[in-house]
């Protein structure tokens, strides 16, 4: 048969001859992984791939680049609704529901309607990408859970929160009265305020308090007006003296 | 005030009467109209895939290959072991169809295996919306075999079957119409796990991506020795140990098998 010496001579000019002496070994291509040479196995190890230093471990910032997926057409609906809400209504309050069936929902509902504070479903996610671009992003946070929103032309705050408390489980998270964020306390505190006239009342009255109380004492009699002016002069003699008591005598 | 009480006793009226009005009107509608319960998120459903551009070919199915080359006078060969070695630079990119069975090894498929993969592939695709393409070859390369018991010389046996030879990247066949990748993942991924070699499911963009892949590996590799650069200067005498091949392949491939993550 053939010998078992073999010598191999390649016919490449420019390359050097390869001397291969094969003693009936596996050829090239076997059904196995052939054994490495141990110093091809030393090159393969050598030659890894070794990839780029990473500074940042892959999970540790937020990707730079978030795919903003456009929304669908049902959300721009949610999302005109809402904005028409927001810009309707003077107080928004963002309530909690947790266990309430349709026949709560509809007391409740009815008890808001006399005074005309409507009750809204928004999905959360709807709501959050809506906030985001709008002015009242710091409400994102309130909208967490099963929410549903309270929305009213006039801020009836009294109302809204007698109803609630009929309700035990709804709880208040948070409003927005006339551009301003409030908080659960907040709000309380809010609804125990006198209203706008009762205030603007107590301002004018303050200010023009001394002179209403100058006015209502000229007023009185002359003998009731001198004896308060002797009563003030007595009270005022022992801090200044005989100096006083003739600027009262003469005043009288 | 007298005349201010009144006014508001008459608005509360108002407003009540306003309240009952909707009252009976939310009451007309269902009681579930009342509690709306909303999900976290929103159900986006995607556009469906627009498939009007696809052309259906008259012939969907895999056709019959023959078992034996229709030849005057069969030739034995040699066994020629080399067209199993190394990458494929035939048939290893996408021609009509989308999605395809790629090699991940070198071997032979006989007709038994051709016989597996038409039988399956043409039974579990719609012709109506999916079409099948051979990349292969009927089996042209004959393998001899010698007799059961026969003792080692007296010539070359005599040929028993024929084979095609496939290499690494090579597409198998290819899948394509007006169908999505997971629709006829489960078909090829069952064709790819009977074959004799180590095969994936790939569709053009995943294709795409492997090379891409590849290609970026090499690039940023922050190795400063690579097998490429070590064998072709020949350090270390290291030719002594490596063929032409592996010259040709940067240690990529052994024998038939492909050593993944080299570069």
């Amino acid at each position: 048969m053939a010998a078992t010496l073999c010598m191999k001579l390649l016919r490449n000019q420019g390359w050097a001859p390869l001397v291969q002496s094969v003693r009936h070994g596996s050829k090239a291509v076997t059904r196995h992984r052939k054994p490495l040479h141990i110093i091809k196995q030393k090159l393969l190890a050598v030659t890894q791939y070794i990839p780029p230093a990473r500074v940042v471990p892959p999970g540790a910032y937020p990707a730079e680049n978030k795919c903003v997926q456009e929304d669908a057409g049902l959300s721009l609906l949610l999302k005109k609704d809402l904005k028409k809400v927001f810009e309707e209504s003077k107080m928004v309050a963002v309530v909690q529901k947790n266990g309430s069936n349709a026949e709560d929902m509809m007391i409740l509902k009815h008890r808001l309607c006399k005074h005309g504070i409507k009750v809204k479903f928004f999905p959360n996610q709807v709501t959050r990408s809506f906030l985001s671009d709008s002015v009242y992003c710091n409400m994102a946070p309130l909208f967490i859970g099963p929410t549903v929103l309270f929305v009213s032309k006039e801020p009836k705050v009294k109302e809204m929160l007698s109803a609630l408390r009929a309700s035990p489980q709804m709880t208040l998270l948070g409003a927005c009265i006339d551009n301003t964020l409030l908080s659960a306390q907040g709000v309380v505190s809010y609804s125990k305020l006198p209203s706008v006239t009762v205030v603007q009342g107590e301002l004018v009255s303050g200010l023009t308090m001394l002179t209403s109380r100058t006015a209502s004492m000229l007023q009185h009699h002359p003998a009731r007006l001198s004896a308060l002016l002797r009563q003030y002069v007595k009270q005022q003699s022992p801090d200044d003296g005989a100096e006083a008591a003739p600027k009262a005598e003469a005043a009288t | 005030m007298a005349l201010c009480n009144m006014m508001s006793v008459v608005r509360a009226a108002v407003g009540g009467l306003a309240g009952l009005c909707r009252a009976h009107g939310h009451q007309r509608a269902p009681l579930q109209s009342c509690l709306k319960t909303c999900a976290a998120g929103l159900k986006t459903y995607p556009v469906t895939p627009d498939y009007s551009d696809v052309l259906l070919p008259e012939k969907p199915k895999l056709k019959f290959l023959n078992k034996v080359p229709n030849l005057k006078k069969a030739k034995k060969e040699h066994k020629k072991l080399r067209d199993i070695q190394g990458p494929a630079k035939l048939a290893n990119s996408f021609t009509s169809g989308q999605y395809a069975i790629v090699a991940m090894g070198g071997g032979y498929l006989h007709w038994g295996h051709l016989e597996m993969i038409r039988l399956t592939i043409n039974r579990k695709i719609d012709a109506r919306t999916t079409f099948a393409r051979w990349r292969i070859n009927a089996p042209y390369k004959p393998i001899t075999r010698k007799g059961l018991g026969q003792r080692m010389g007296g010539g070359k046996g005599a040929i028993d079957h024929y084979v095609t030879p496939v290499r690494y990247g090579r597409l198998v066949v290819e899948v394509g119409g007006k169908v999505e990748l997971g629709e006829v993942e489960h078909i090829l991924t069952e064709v790819a796990k009977k074959l004799p070699f180590p095969a994936k499911v790939v569709s053009r963009e995943s294709l795409e991506e492997m090379q891409r892949n590849q290609k970026e590996m090499e690039e940023n590799n922050q190795n400063p020795w690579t097998f490429e650069r070590i064998a072709h200067g020949n350090m270390m005498g290291i030719r002594r140990v490596l063929s032409p091949f592996d010259l040709h392949n940067n240690g990529r491939f052994t024998g038939k098998f492909h050593l993944p993550g080299r570069v």
